[in-house]
């Protein structure tokens, strides 16, 4: 136990002379927040635009159809003349949408025939979709405007064509369109402290072996154990700052960000939720430095340790992605999840769901538990005598 | 006092050592010569406890190396092949922690600190990290850790690897000094003048089995060269590998 201590503290103070490992582990932190951030601002300023701008739209043909023009125009739509080659510009990106008026229009509408419209657009182009909704929606309007003026001249009641009236009622609120990014703190939470904590776990075990002072070490009348216990422990602080500074980044982010403003709703992280959420972490913190420890523990030199980074840091987190998209209901085999229980509990948490206690209990038992088998693995690997010669 | 009987390992097909046997005496040197590749180095890493011998049995001061590691482990200090040291840290923290992981700490460990940076002339760079060291700088802080408790067994892995002719001198005095002190030390080397310039006793070993054993004396006579590199040379049956 006295040895345990001895190791954390060797352990502790290289590790934070060990500038390299440890900055490039709270970049890590801020990775989340600065990402999220963005997006936030991107969405929102997209959200403005479309709204508060009136649509241009390129008319090709006007002289065809001079009443669904004006219908145009009284929509606030800005009509403008549409280039030589329509379909170049879609392609080219120049233009979102143009309408096409054909020769044939004018005629086919006077004669009381179906007139025909062309509508270029390319809808594979997300930021083109706004606009091409709406010209949508304003043509529907004339088509049903001109049909319902037709039959009341025919005298007939313009009932008779509507058959079924669809009533929608969507029960999105702008709170559940944010819920997509809150749903997705949780994955760069875990993120954030697998991430941080890696280069400084490999760093003290695969790295001794790499520089050949493992070899030395295990001379010492110590157990294996100990060994890897107090390595493994002396990753853990730093897996706590990194855990905390994401946190806080986070808080930071939405405080700056005039969130509400932008996707019209506010998302806050108070000091009491800060704790709450760091709370619920604290076992994948361990988690964080048990997995890291292991794949230490039988990889020859952090290089080697480094390629199982990527995966490492993607795989507790899959779950949460999962999350931001299928809702999930915290029940028991969820929380026998390590770190998928802690992200239906964050979410609950910053949904101000009621949160069982039972349910945080399991979760931190059962994580706990996991990064002790994982730790005692690790202890095996060390008392194989390969660590040495391998 | 280390006593060998049988030792044997192999890896996988490879069989490294085959019973080998021998006694190191205390306030002696024994040199465990051969070309690289011999089984030198496997030898002394199951006489310090990293490797288990699949067969025969080894003792360090009464007590056995693969049943009782912890105590053997304290009475041994070990340049081992591998000599890492940690470079964030100062050489005397390097040599700090090893003695605490010995249990040693407060004065006692810190006025033997101080003896071994005064007997290895050391202090100079004392307090400096041991990053960018010398190979000769690194190996005294390595010795030091090694010898921070005091063992009464000393065992080296080819110490004077590496360095210049002055630092191969005060290594072979420093080698000296520890046997006037009364220590058993065990080192490996296939350097044929400095085997028989310092050793009390010589095991020359090749391809994992023990060849002679003897003084210089009784080795040039088994032999009847009176050259002790042409004894050597006659024992092994090649000039492969040493120098």
């Amino acid at each position: 136990m006295k040895k345990i201590g001895i190791i954390f503290q060797k352990e502790l103070i290289d590790n934070l002379r060990d500038y390299r490992s440890w900055t490039i582990g709270l970049f890590w932190c801020l990775f989340g927040p600065l990402l999220i951030g963005g997006m936030i601002m991107l969405l929102g300023n997209t959200i403005r635009e479309n709204l508060d701008q009136p649509l241009h739209l390129a008319v090709s043909g006007t002289e065809n159809a001079p009443s669904l023009v004006s219908f145009l125009k009284q929509q606030d739509v800005i009509v403008e003349p549409a280039p030589a080659n329509p379909r170049a510009a879609v392609i080219a990106g120049d233009l979102n949408v143009v309408l096409v008026i054909p020769k044939a229009y004018g005629d086919d509408f006077s004669a009381g025939k179906r007139a025909t419209l062309q509508l270029i657009y390319d809808s594979t182009r997300q930021s083109a979709s706004p606009d091409i909704q709406r010209i949508q929606n304003i043509l529907d309007g004339y088509d049903k405007y001109m049909g319902l003026l037709r039959l009341s001249l025919r005298g007939i009641s313009p009932q008779v064509t509507r058959v079924v009236l669809v009533e929608t009622v969507d029960t999105a609120t702008p709170q559940s369109q944010a819920m997509i990014f809150i749903s997705m703190l949780p994955y760069f939470i875990i993120f954030a402290i697998f991430n941080g904590v890696a280069l400084i776990a490999t760093d003290s075990t695969a790295g001794e072996r790499e520089r050949g002072s493992l070899e030395p070490l295990l001379i010492n009348p110590l157990s294996r154990g100990a060994v890897v216990i107090g390595k493994m422990l002396s990753a853990v602080p730093f897996g706590m700052i990194n855990l905390l500074v994401t946190l806080v980044g986070f808080a930071a982010i939405f405080q700056v960000l005039p969130v509400e403003e932008l996707i019209g709703v506010q998302i806050g992280l108070d000091a009491g939720a800060l704790a709450a959420i760091f709370l619920i972490c604290l076992p994948i913190v361990f988690l964080a430095c048990a997995i890291q420890t292991l794949i230490a523990s039988f990889t020859r030199t952090t290089k080697e340790a480094g390629t199982y980074l990527a995966f490492v840091g993607l795989i507790p987190a899959l779950p949460g992605l999962m999350l931001a998209f299928l809702p999930v209901k915290p029940t028991l085999w969820t929380m026998l999840i390590p770190t998928f229980g802690q992200q239906i509990l964050i979410n609950q948490f910053l949904r101000s769901e009621p949160i069982l206690a039972s349910n945080l209990a399991i979760s931190a038992v059962m994580t706990l538990a996991v990064s002790a088998i994982i730790t005692f693995g690790a202890i095996k690997f060390y008392e194989n005598e390969r660590i040495i010669i391998g | 006092m280390i006593q060998v009987q049988g030792l044997s390992k192999s890896f996988g097909k490879v069989l490294a050592v085959q019973n080998v046997s021998f006694s190191a005496l205390n306030g002696q040197i024994t040199g465990l010569l051969g070309p690289n590749g011999a089984g030198k180095s496997t030898t002394l890493r199951m006489l310090y406890t990293l490797l288990r011998p699949d067969s025969g049995l080894a003792v360090i001061d009464g007590f056995d190396i693969t049943r009782d590691p912890i105590q053997v482990q304290s009475r041994i200090g070990v340049l081992a092949d591998a000599r890492g040291l940690y470079g964030r840290l100062t050489t005397r923290e390097n040599i700090r922690y090893y003695g605490r992981l010995h249990g040693l700490e407060g004065a006692p460990l810190e006025s033997q600190i101080e003896k071994l940076l005064l007997l290895l002339d050391m202090q100079a760079i004392a307090d400096r990290k041991t990053d960018g060291f010398s190979t000769g700088e690194k190996l005294k802080v390595a010795i030091a850790r090694a010898l921070v408790h005091n063992p009464p067994n000393v065992l080296l892995d080819e110490p004077t690897n590496g360095l210049d002719v002055m630092s191969t001198r005060a290594m072979r005095q420093f080698i000296s000094r520890l046997r006037d002190e009364g220590k058993c030390v065990l080192f490996t080397s296939h350097i044929m003048q400095e085997v028989a310039a310092l050793c009390d006793q010589i095991v020359i070993m090749a391809k994992g089995v023990v060849s002679a054993t003897g003084s210089p004396n009784d080795l040039r006579r088994q032999t009847s060269h009176e050259n002790l590199e042409d004894a050597f040379v006659a024992v092994i049956g090649s000039e492969e590998g040493l120098s």
